[in-house]
């Protein structure tokens, strides 16, 4: 088994020691941080988020993975600066004005960085102006609106109005989710995406980069 | 018979005549309903500084507010917030309660020791525990259920106050339980039954919430023996007619209703939904007519009403 595969493994098993000692070890046997990343890292956190997204792992177990894979970035990123390794793009991220939930805002938040994506985390209780002014500051391609309450939802549907007065809503991909939220709700509002969970909302977020 | 012998005839499982009783865990539209403001929304930062009588009437209108949207909507039983809250503040608003509406209601309030579902801020922190420190967080476990059952050791010296403890922590999203069953069986289901059974011999009945998809740890919640479930959360894929074939012989069940569609439906929706709910969960005795979370802060009283019009006119055992 190669060392990135090893990585693969022990990142999946939540082993931050292992997962650092590793990385360690294919820094000194010469493979990039790039590399690494990509085929030792992201790769082990696309295929947890994989299982996740078929009810195979739970929630604690992509946490446990996802806390190895922040260790094990942390050792990489003086290599990755100098070797010139961007993230894969920038997306503005919060649950709306009015809703003070986060775990599925921080779930969404871990899965995009696990697969490349650097995120402006706005926190909670975020409204248009905010989101409008951090997509402005940061260039930000997508912008994910997380409501976990029946009444706050509506508030996503205000976010993506700020943005058009702003001028910003053809650049930007609008992704919203949370318990109460629905595909139906989402075209409603003239959001860009629905997603029902965490994985797949890293994964539909890492589509509008590509394309 | 009394609203509260109907309840807990239900929680029991045993046939009734009439309605089918119904509450809600929470019922945040007072001051529309009835204006009167919620006990949850009041601020006592001068507590300790009013005369013990002053008190009282703050108990008395905390009291009040309570028992008049009972009585409006027909509940069976009250679910109280104590506040200020503690024994003092849960036995004198109870006693207001009592003196005021007798044994009229079945008297409920918080108590669930368990470990609920992290916040954003914690979950890191807590997951971890349950990798590396499974010693620590079952000890501490231990001391929330310990503590669970002082306070319930001492509302119990207060006889006729309270019926019972509902246990609210959450354990679920919409798509999963948050633990892994093994994790559940392991740092929630001995506590839950223990706390269940101690509550049970303190003499208080026992209502299990949470939201979201159960099913993957229902088993295990059942086999706590709690006398009802509650929420039964359609918006977590939680089917009432499957729990109440699988389970209705063993812990009665509330809730179901589609809080979602209360939002965001359409009248004939909810209608729908109301009537699916008392139709599957009237299918024998054991069903407890509510929402599937509370009637909730911003939800449109309209819409309370409106579904608990239907119940009023249609839930009814011939």
């Amino acid at each position: 088994m190669s060392i990135t595969a090893q990585i693969n493994e022990m990142l999946q098993k939540g082993k931050a020691k292992d997962v650092k000692a590793l990385v360690n070890q294919a820094l000194e046997e010469g493979i990039t941080a790039k590399e690494i990343l990509n085929d030792g890292l992201i790769s082990g956190m696309v295929e947890i988020g994989d299982k996740f997204k078929e009810n195979k792992v739970y929630v604690p177990e992509v946490l446990i993975a996802a806390r190895a894979m922040n260790q094990g970035v942390a050792i990489l990123k003086p290599y990755l600066t100098k070797e010139g390794v961007e993230p894969v793009g920038k997306a503005v991220i919060c649950t709306v004005k009015g809703d003070l939930h986060d775990i599925g805002k921080n779930l969404v938040k871990m899965m995009m960085e696990g697969v490349g994506i650097e995120c402006i985390d706005l926190g909670v209780d975020a409204d248009g102006d905010k989101i409008v002014a951090a997509v402005k500051e940061s260039g930000a391609k997508v912008v994910c609106l997380s409501a976990l309450l029946t009444t706050t939802m509506v508030n996503q549907g205000e976010i993506i109005e700020a943005l058009k007065a702003a001028g910003l809503r053809d650049k930007v991909k609008v992704m919203v989710g949370g318990a109460p939220v629905t595909q139906k709700f989402a075209d409603e509002i003239g959001a860009d995406a629905y997603t029902s969970d965490a994985a797949s909302a890293a994964e539909v977020a890492l589509s509008f980069f590509k394309n | 018979m009394t609203e509260r012998e109907r309840f807990i005839k239900a929680l029991r499982r045993e046939p009734i005549e009439g309605h089918c009783p119904t509450f809600e865990l929470v019922f945040f539209l007072t001051l529309e309903s009835i204006g009167m403001i919620h006990p949850a929304q009041m601020a006592f930062g001068q507590w300790n500084q009013m005369s013990k009588s002053e008190q009282k009437k703050h108990f008395e209108y905390q009291a009040e507010s309570y028992i008049r949207i009972a009585e409006k909507y027909h509940h069976s039983a009250i679910f109280v917030h104590p506040n200020p809250g503690g024994i003092d503040g849960a036995v004198r608003l109870l006693e207001a309660i009592r003196e005021k509406s007798g044994d009229k209601y079945y008297t409920m309030m918080h108590g669930d020791p368990t470990f609920a579902m992290p916040d954003g801020d914690s979950m890191f922190d807590f997951t971890a525990r349950m990798y590396e420190d499974e010693d620590g967080l079952k000890a501490e476990a231990q001391r929330n259920m310990e503590h669970a059952l002082a306070f319930g050791e001492e509302m119990a010296k207060h006889k006729g106050l309270l019926d019972g403890f509902c246990l609210c922590s959450d354990y679920c999203f919409n798509v999963n339980p948050y633990f892994t069953p093994d994790m559940f069986s392991e740092y929630i289901t001995p506590y839950l039954h223990d706390v269940i059974k101690g509550y049970h011999d303190q003499g208080f009945y026992s209502i299990k919430h949470t939201d979201g998809n159960i099913m993957p740890i229902v088993d295990q919640m059942v086999q706590c023996h709690p006398d009802a479930l509650h929420s039964l959360d359609p918006q977590g894929g939680v089917d009432l007619a499957e729990i109440k074939r699988l389970y209705g012989d063993k812990v009665a069940l509330c809730g179901n209703v589609n809080c979602g569609l209360l939002q965001t439906g359409t009248d004939e929706e909810v209608i729908a939904d109301v009537r699916r709910s008392l139709r599957d969960g009237m299918n024998g005795w054991g069903y407890i007519f509510c929402t599937s979370n509370c009637a909730y802060t911003g939800m449109e009283l309209e819409r309370y009403e409106l579904m608990n019009r239907i119940w009023w006119e249609e839930g009814i055992y011939k």
